[in-house]
């Protein structure tokens, strides 16, 4: 398929992305976090860009962030202080977990691109003091962002921005619900580079891509099933590992990751006046664990993904020094055993992914299911 | 009928053969750098020390780190699952597994089929491994082998608490500074390493009776200090290295 | 006795024990709240604890009870139990402990008194959010978020409107709770007396300024305890009271802690509770003495934002921009005005691997110190409860190649 190489390439240079922004006249802010409103991003003119680390050797990092900080965290910075991204205009810190709360500070202290600005979010969602003052700091980001474009961001333009995430992301949705109907459509790499790429490339070629590839795959007859599994966890930006899930015999058929269905579910109804409609969003999303909203929210929700999609199997992928997961793995395990749902988790760290013993421990999982 | 199984440590090469439901011969090779030479060189071995050429095997499984590489096999499986049928064949009764090789630790648990039901491994760390006792011997000059027997005669075993294997071994170079017994020592790493262990075990809440196998059980001071740990009694068969080839030929038989 | 003996009971705080006979009767009040038909909160270190002993509510502290777990060394044991249950052994050591305490009731005092309430505030780490969820699921009781967003470079108008709506929040959550109203005259009373209790501390740690100096941090660390447990109440002000006597004393007859005091250093990060007593005859070796430490501190960094009689309105603000709910930028500035308060010749930096939100910054933190300071800066790589993670050889040679460059220095 034509439109899964644009997806590629995209992923593979972000750079190149950022600068084609720029002669659109769009400047890059990168953001750490699916809790950054990208609507309001693109509203005042600029490109949102999800940043994930390259993967390269951890140096100049070193000297910041000690060993048992996750690789994403550290390879951000590495990045950065390397120089890999000097595209940026600009970068927004959602408050999300500790370790990004302090990789905020050193960024601030450290890194010279243009904008800066963090959003900090509440950490409860279960209260109506706490949506106001998401409410607040999306004001703040909003007069944060027009100081840097030097214009307001009206409400039409915010409309029109929300409409056209919205369109994206319903696309994304719907080509999940295909593929979990009939898995094989998409290889699981190439969903990646899709997800992923969603969140790098010119959303105006977004909307035009996206909803190709969903018609396009709406047609293929039912292919081989394998195990029906559901990943959880926080982001998965090792391709290898979908190709280990499916030469031991699994296919994908949904996700709770932060770069996947966590990120884009929930569409934001476009009637409704803008930053309130973006503010529900934000505060009724499926739960980050880094966030509250009640005790028992992820393992219900977990449960509920297993059931829907059919799941033979979840498979936790968290990455080695990921406290919020880290904390929340036992609770779920215990929620999926409970229903009898099999499950396995794989500690992953961006910079080595031991493919062997990964491939032993998924090659058994898929035998046990 | 004859079946063969083949399992490709990181440390060595293993081979057996089943003929009719019976253990016929097991062998064991060190892998070296070419994982597929060695899984030849091990089969042939093997083939020619009971006698029986190529074609008189039916099937084989390869398994092991190295299972894909072994050309010639019929099927790849994971050394959890070999394992777990290589314990249910010489003892049906088997529950629980832990298998202790050169760079992974499993701890399994099989049904009265002996299907794998669960199943946890170490993390990319080599804390309570076969190599986190390798390590160890280099920094004692001690023969890997001899650990097991030296241990026995330990009184007080040392106190090696680090999780980290280049931690660890630096306590254990500032306890031979301090001219703690040789014998403490090696203890204490025995200790050391089961903890990690039992933390696996634990996991997966085995089930007794339990199994120890891979080339790390032929150390007696390793099996002891586990059940210690786990508080239960752990059976070592005279082919605990060879127990995932063994299951692999097990398996190779129900194909 | 021979004269070093007699040297040595004079260099010993006798207030010490006082402290532990405080601390063994406050565990056995927590201990016995069910019989005395009072209720129990369990609540983080830096949470608002006024609220509730107003209510007259017995609050307990987790995080204190981690630090006893350290110091009797059996963290190991109690974070390998919650490893067998799934957690990860990246996770916090308090947590982890914490959390296969409730279970198996383990520890040096079988477990903490079972909670009627969880209150969390994360000033202090995102951890908590997630251990208070924990233990809110296993006790099944109603668990309060007291949500203090980080400021990185300010407290901002939507933080501080956002807040202080919380506290009303949280006196509704507690009248709930109990089914009392609440008291707010008494509430003005528990202020004042919290106010006065922190203020107290600030004047005993500050007395370590004194060469040589009559406290280490390693005391400060033991005497700690009153000001996180019983905040807010006279015992902790009648206590410090007479611990700053006791230093004023020591100050004025020339009674120092180390014999020959001769370096003075700074301490960061939670302490090393199960190494507590090797680094302290280690660093008197030297002749150098802990004069004070980022941690203890925390519990009275924020006073400059509390008005004791305006006590519920201004913590909103206290509460928030405690030590570590700033920038690095903002701490490295704590650090250094510390450094010249209490004349610092060196910074030991505990590398924690426990507490990100304490340790992610160090390194930024060591340059700008070394830079803006000029003096020599440690790092030891440890854990705060999980010995696993500490390797005394490494950290010995570290210690005495880093007493040597200072006193090269000197």
């Amino acid at each position: 398929m034509q439109e899964l190489k644009i997806f590629h390439e995209a992923i593979q240079n972000p750079g190149s992305v950022a600068l084609k922004m720029k002669e659109k006249k769009r400047k890059t802010i990168g953001y750490l976090c699916s809790y950054a409103p990208e609507e309001l991003i693109y509203a005042a003119g600029f490109h949102p860009m999800r940043l994930f680390s390259s993967k390269a050797e951890i140096n100049l990092a070193e000297s910041h962030l000690q060993a048992y900080c996750c690789s994403l965290v550290r390879g951000i910075l590495e990045d950065s202080l390397s120089g890999k991204l000097d595209y940026l205009d600009g970068t927004v810190f959602p408050h999300t977990c500790d370790s990004i709360q302090r990789l905020s500070d050193i960024w601030r202290i450290k890194t010279k691109y243009e904008f800066f600005a963090d959003v900090i979010m509440p950490a409860k969602l279960n209260t109506q003091s706490a949506k106001n003052y998401m409410r607040d700091v999306l004001i703040k980001f909003t007069t944060d962002l027009e100081k840097a474009c030097g214009e307001k961001i009206t409400r039409s333009a915010l409309k029109k921005s929300i409409a056209k995430f919205n369109l994206i992301k319903t696309n994304l949705k719907k080509l999940y619900e295909l593929r979990s109907q009939n898995p094989g459509i998409l290889k699981g790499a190439d969903i990646h580079a899709i997800v992923k790429g969603s969140m790098i490339m010119d959303r105006d070629q977004l909307v035009e891509l996206l909803p190709a590839i969903v018609s396009k795959v709406s047609d293929v007859s039912a292919l081989d099933q394998g195990k029906r599994l559901v990943l959880s966890g926080s982001i998965c930006d090792s391709p290898d590992i979908y190709d280990i899930i499916e030469q031991a015999g699994g296919v994908v058929v949904g996700d709770d990751l932060c770069t996947g269905q966590r990120w884009f579910d929930g569409k934001i109804p476009e009637n409704e006046e803008p930053m309130e409609a973006l503010t529900t969003r934000y505060f009724e999303r499926i739960v980050c664990p880094a966030k509250h909203s009640s005790t028992i929210a992820r393992g219900e929700n977990i449960v509920k993904l297993a059931k829907q999609t059919e799941a033979d199997g979840v498979i936790f992928i968290i990455l080695k020094f990921c406290d919020p997961h880290g904390f929340d793995y036992p609770y779920m395990k215990e929620f999926l055993d409970k229903e009898g749902i099999k499950n396995i988790l794989i500690e992953i760290d961006d910079h080595s992914l031991n493919s062997g013993q990964l491939s032993t421990r998924l090659e058994t999982f898929m035998h046990m299911i | 009928m004859i079946f063969a199984g083949i399992d490709i440590g990181s440390i060595t090469a293993k081979a057996a053969i089943i003929k009719d439901n019976q253990l016929i011969s097991t062998h064991v090779l060190f892998t070296g750098y070419n994982t597929l030479t060695a899984s030849q060189k091990v089969f042939e071995e093997l083939l020619s020390k009971v006698n029986i050429s190529k074609n008189e095997v039916k099937t084989i499984i390869s398994t092991g780190y190295g299972r894909n590489s072994v050309d010639f096999a019929d099927k790849a499986l994971t050394e959890i699952i070999c394992h777990g049928a290589g314990a249910h064949f010489l003892n049906p009764e088997i529950r629980g597994i832990i298998d202790v090789g050169g760079q992974d630790s499993k701890a399994i648990l099989l049904d009265n089929n002996g299907k794998v039901t669960n199943f946890s491994m170490n993390d990319k760390c080599a804390a309570g491994t076969g190599r986190f006792l390798e390590v160890m011997a280099r920094a004692l000059e001690l023969d890997l082998d001899l650990l097991g027997e030296i241990s026995l005669k330990a009184d007080t075993p040392a106190n090696i608490s680090s999780i980290c294997t280049v931690f660890a071994e630096s306590e254990v170079i500032s306890m031979i500074a301090k001219q703690e017994k040789r014998e403490n020592i090696i203890a204490g790493i025995h200790e050391s390493a089961a903890a990690r262990i039992a933390t696996l075990a634990a996991k997966i809440k085995i089930q007794e009776p339990v199994m120890m196998t891979g080339g790390v059980a032929k150390n007696i001071g390793m099996v002891k200090a586990l059940e210690n740990r786990l508080k239960c009694q752990i059976l070592v068969t005279d082919s605990a290295q060879e127990n995932g080839a063994i299951g692999a030929a097990v398996l190779a038989s129900t194909l | 006795m021979n004269d070093k003996l007699v040297e040595k009971e004079k260099q010993k705080i006798t207030s010490a024990k006082k402290m532990r006979d405080i601390m063994t009767t406050y565990y056995i009040d927590a201990m016995s709240a069910k019989e005395n038909n009072k209720l129990v909160a369990w609540i983080t270190s830096g949470g608002p604890v006024e609220p509730l002993i107003a209510m007259d509510i017995i609050p307990v502290y987790p995080e204190n009870h981690g630090a006893m777990i350290g110091s009797s060394k059996m963290g190991e044991d109690l974070c390998m139990k919650a490893e067998d249950m799934g957690y990860s052994n990246d996770l916090c050591s308090y947590a982890r402990t914490d959390i296969s305490c409730a279970i198996v009731k383990g520890g040096p005092i079988g477990g903490l008194p079972e909670p009627d309430m969880l209150i969390c505030c994360n000033n202090i780490c995102g951890t908590v959010l997630k251990w208070y969820e924990i233990q809110a699921r296993f006790f099944n009781v109603p668990l309060f978020i007291f949500d203090t967003p980080v400021c990185h470079t300010e407290f901002s108008p939507e933080i501080a409107k956002y807040v202080r709506t919380q506290i009303d929040e949280y006196i509704a959550f507690l009248e709930k709770v109990t089914k009392k109203s609440f008291d707010h005259d008494k509430m003005a009373e528990v202020g004042k007396i919290s106010y006065q209790g922190q203020l107290l501390w600030q004047k005993v740690l500050n007395t370590t300024a004194n060469r040589p100096s009559p406290m280490t941090a390693f005391d400060a660390f033991f005497f700690l305890a009153l000001i996180v447990t019983l905040r807010g109440t006279m015992i902790a002000v009648d206590f410090y009271k007479e611990l700053l006597l006791e230093m004023k004393e020591r100050i004025k007859n020339g009674i120092s802690i180390v014999p020959n005091e001769k370096y003075r250093l700074l301490w960061d990060n939670l302490p090393i509770w199960y190494q507590l007593k090797w680094l302290s005859s280690k660093f008197s070796d030297h002749d150098a003495c802990l004069v004070a430490d980022t941690y203890t501190s925390a519990w009275c960094s924020s006073l400059k934002y509390i008005d004791e009689n305006d006590f519920l309105n201004s913590i909103a603000e206290g509460y928030t921009r405690i030590y570590l709910n700033i920038g690095v930028d903002q701490m490295a500035d704590q650090v250094i005005e510390m450094i010249k308060f209490y004349n610092i010749d060196g910074f030991v930096m505990h590398s924690n691997r426990s507490c990100k939100p304490y340790s992610f910054g160090q390194l930024d933190i060591k340059r700008i110190v070394e830079s803006k300071a000029n003096i020599p800066v440690l790092m030891i790589e440890a854990d705060m409860t999980d010995p696993r993670a500490f390797s005394q050889s490494q950290v010995e040679t570290r210690i005495d190649a880093f007493m040597e460059i200072i006193n090269q220095g000197k």
